[in-house]
């Protein structure tokens, strides 16, 4: 069973909504119907969101998000079509129906916070379990809890006014979680924010989301911060669905024009991971192998080096075309004293745009090692310029670094291929800056670089 | 040739008449109802009036025990509190219809009270006394079993200290009450207001007793804060509603101007048809002519309160009654409090004409400075009409602080 359904939801502003629905339905646009006196911020929009799924919602400014989400919470009334929470329909509920169901399945968290300035952030965090009824003690016990979770421990007894703008979103974070709900509703929660304290807030939803197992539907005009966060992102255009898909369906699939106009701006370098570019960790060799063995595996990947991995695949180090030279004239049996064990290690998830300054400090590839710290992939830097190169490409048709295949001799260390790392920091910062002058309501790929 | 006259006639509508009409429809049917809310408005007056001017011993002791019981409440000792308050109303009442206090008085043995007569100079035990006195040894006595906190014992130690000192004052030394009921009312503001506010309102009420004006503005003073009650018990759900529904916004509007701009004088009609002369129809319209900002105010303040943190509540599923009371309330308070200090204003701008209908108080003074041409009588009940306006103000503006919204106003500054 899905967490949220929405099926053929409608909005209209305005007298008579019902004859606009019907035109609508046909395929109007909703500038058509101007003359019916009436604004149509809702449009057909059907989706599911499975529990756990952390889904985006992603327009310009006008395009129906925050009307969309309302209509989620029952806080707006759809004017056609249902909306399931965890399969009960709740366009039938009546107003006390509506509250349960907003104080125990469904909180909110809102973009300008709306935190209430009387009260202090600990009052503020426990507000949901208050309405519910829950006695003092219980609730401020949950309400610390949650406010620990977003690291506001030691703030319960200031106000909002004494707080940050990040601070105060995290107290509206944390008033969601205490309410314990299921789902959370997210209208442009971080978009108020400084790029580098939304960057902060993004990552620290996402910890959270991973070991709460929240369902959250979130809601932002910025690509960007839709493809970090979202599984599943809807982007809607004049209140119609355009594109529901993941990030990466997005970015190489787009489903028309306007969504391709749309992700032409992205930085790929976000949205794009260590996994995605990474390729096959070959070769590698056993501590336990003498130094012959190892240069024959070399020679036959033809690369100048290797990394060195146990039988369960965790990661010792690596060893390079030079140390095991000297070890074959030196006669020694193991290359287990050669190994150099400060090699760079990313983790799946990190992104491509993380990576550049690691992989100009490091003169092997980049490992990428999971939680187990086993070997999954290696890039090597030529991999990573070519993702960024097709970040910068305008049209965004090259498959993602994929057959930039790791060829040994041009990731050789050299001060010229660091140099080349600088610069390739450089480019998405610049592009970043262009584009945010355009202002708040554009799909602006905010800047991208801490 | 004769010329034509051009004159269209007009008919005369009994717009006068039929108002005079209403007014005795009324009269003759709803009499009775007239009568009782004049009944209780002219208790009320007349008790403030009483407490202000010439407190008795028992007032005085009552005040003391409401302080401290107000402190055991803001301090959440309900049940204690509760039980006391209750088991004295219990014997007041039984004292007052049966004379049952009165009956236990003289059981017990006489010396218990006879130091106590001869210290006062009193003739007879007066039973509320005693039940006063011992709902205040009480409540002392929960202070400082039930809460272990300072301020309450200091609050619960000063009020029976500053009682002693009072009966001691006046029983004993024989200072008149009106320097000390001008001295608590100053200590009030101190507290309230602070030090500055303070000095005036003392120096202002010590001009008012050498005016020998005390009594007079007592008397107003009593009528204007019955006034500003009623006007402000009406005043607020109106604005409440008001501020939920645009159609009591619209519907109130037109009748908020109607009663702002209609000449005062013209409220009198119908108030003296009613309640006759004296002190309630000067209340009554007292009433009408300062209630139109308390509405417009609460309205504008609650209006003003942040559409997303209202959405927040209900977003959380809070009923709207809650959303009012712990979100849009609270937040309002300021704008809510200037409501009801236009309405102390607006109340002593009306004592004047209050004291034409026989209201007495200050606006005596004045009238019959105007009309008998006193000057010095009337510019001296001008005087301190002023000095009680300033009073007030300051008093109410004030109060404001120690709200929550406040508070964390400043913590955040
Ligand atoms: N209460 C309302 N009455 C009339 N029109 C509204 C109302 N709320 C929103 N709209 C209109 O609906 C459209 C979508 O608004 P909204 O959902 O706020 O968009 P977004 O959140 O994507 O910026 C806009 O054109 C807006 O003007
Ligand atoms: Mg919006």
């Amino acid at each position: 069973m899905p967490a949220v359904r929405a099926d053929k939801l409608y909005k209209i502003f305005g007298r008579r909504p019902g004859r606009a629905v019907e035109l609508l339905a046909d395929g109007r646009h909703r500038d058509e119907i101007k003359s019916l006196n009436v604004t149509a911020a809702v449009i057909d929009v059907s989706f599911e969101v499975q529990p756990g799924e952390i889904f985006v919602v992603m327009g310009l400014s006008g395009s129906g998000k925050s009307t969309l989400i309302r209509m989620l919470n029952g806080l707006l009334p759809p004017t056609a079509g249902s909306v399931e929470i965890e399969g009960t329909d709740i366009t039938k509920l009546g107003k006390s129906g509506l509250r349960r169901l907003r104080s125990e399945k469904v909180s909110m968290v809102f973009q300008h916070f709306a935190l209430f300035p009387h009260r202090t952030v600990l009052d503020n965090a426990a507000y949901g379990l208050e309405v519910r009824g829950v006695a003092r003690s219980e609730r401020e016990a949950k309400a610390r809890e949650a406010l620990a979770l977003v690291g506001l421990d030691g703030w319960e007894l200031k106000v909002p006014g004494q707080l940050s703008g990040g601070m105060q979103q995290r107290v509206g974070l944390a008033r969601a979680l205490a309410a314990d709900t299921d789902i959370i509703l997210m209208d442009e929660a971080f978009s108020a924010l400084d790029p580098l304290i939304r960057r902060d807030m993004q990552s620290q939803l996402l910890e959270l989301q991973e070991s709460l197992g929240k369902t959250i539907i979130f809601i932002t005009h910025d690509l960007n911060e839709a493809m970090r966060l979202g599984d599943r992102i809807c982007v809607l255009r004049d209140g119609r669905v355009a594109q529901i898909g993941t990030a990466e369906e997005i970015l190489n699939d787009p489903a028309n024009d306007y969504v391709a106009q749309f992700v032409e701006d992205v930085d790929r370098t976000r949205v794009l991971t260590a996994s995605s570019v990474m390729e096959a960790p070959i070769p590698v060799v056993d501590p336990g192998q003498g130094p012959r063995a190892a240069l024959r595996t070399m020679r036959e990947n033809q690369t100048p080096w290797a990394f060195v991995v146990r039988r369960n695949r965790r990661l010792v180090g690596a060893v390079g075309e030079t140390a095991i030279g000297e070890a074959v004239r030196d006669n020694a049996k193991e290359i287990d004293g050669i190994v150099e064990t400060g090699v760079e290690r990313v983790h799946p998830d990190t992104p491509v745009a993380d990576m550049f300054g690691q992989a100009a400090e490091s003169s092997y590839p980049l490992a990428v090692v999971d939680d187990q710290e086993r070997l999954v992939g290696v890039i090597p830097r030529v991999t990573l310029l070519a993702a960024l190169a097709s970040s910068v490409g305008d049209n965004g048709e090259a498959e993602p670094a994929a057959e930039a295949s790791g060829d040994a001799a041009e990731s050789a260390p050299g001060t010229e291929a660091a140099a080349d790392g600088e610069t390739a920091d450089e480019g998405p910062q610049s592009a970043a800056q262009t584009e945010s002058d355009r202002g708040d309501d554009a799909p602006a790929t905010e800047g991208s670089r801490q | 040739m004769s010329l034509t006259s051009y004159a269209v006639p007009v008919p005369r509508i009994p717009v006068g008449q039929t108002f005079d009409a209403a007014i005795n429809w009324l009269r003759v049917n709803f009499q009775a109802v007239f009568d009782f809310i004049g009944l209780i408005i002219e208790t009320c007056v007349d008790t403030l009036f009483a407490l202000f001017s010439a407190p008795s011993a028992t007032q005085f002791t009552l005040a003391a025990a409401a302080v401290t019981a107000g402190g055991l409440l803001a301090r959440k000792r309900y049940v204690p509190t509760l039980i006391a308050v209750a088991v004295w109303a219990g014997f007041y009442v039984a004292e007052v219809s049966a004379g049952l206090a009165a009956g236990v008085i003289t059981a017990l043995p006489a010396p218990l009270f006879l130091w106590a007569m001869n210290l006062f100079g009193a003739e007879y035990v007066y039973p509320p006394l005693v039940l006063a006195l011992l709902l205040l040894v009480a409540l002392v006595a929960i202070s400082f079993t039930a809460t272990r906190e300072r301020r309450q014992w200091v609050l619960a130690g000063v009020s029976a200290g500053v009682l002693l000192l009072i009966l001691a004052l006046h029983f004993i030394v024989g200072v008149q009450l009106s320097l000390i009921v001008a001295a608590l009312l100053a200590t009030i503001a101190l507290v309230v207001a602070g030090w500055r506010v303070a000095l005036f309102s003392i120096l202002g009420f010590l001009l008012i007793i050498s005016m020998e004006s005390w009594e007079n503005a007592m008397s107003s003073l009593a009528l204007i804060l019955v006034a500003t009650l009623v006007a402000v018990a009406i005043s607020l759900p109106i604005g409440v509603l008001a501020a939920q529904s645009r159609h009591v916004s619209n519907a109130a509007k037109p009748v908020l101007d109607f009663m702002q701009t209609l000449p005062a004088f013209v409220y009198l009609l119908p108030a003296i048809a009613f309640f006759s002369i004296g002190i309630v129809p000067g209340v009554i319209a007292t009433v009408i002519f300062a209630m139109p900002p308390g509405v417009r105010l609460t309205e504008l303040g609650i209006r003003q309160v942040d559409k997303e943190l209202v959405e927040a509540g209900e977003a959380f599923g809070a009923p709207d009654w809650q959303i009012l009371r712990r979100i849009q309330l609270p937040l309002a308070l300021a704008t809510i409090m200037a409501g009801i200090n236009q309405i102390i204003m607006l109340s002593l701008s009306m004592v004047v004409i209050a004291g034409m209908v026989g209201a007495g108080g200050l606006g005596n003074d004045v009238y019959t400075g105007i009309a008998q041409g006193d000057v010095p009588v009337g510019f001296e009940g001008g005087i301190a009409v002023v000095i009680l306006a300033i009073f007030l103000d300051r008093l109410t503006g004030a109060v404001t602080r120690f709200s929550p919204a406040a508070r964390a106003q400043r913590a955040s500054a």
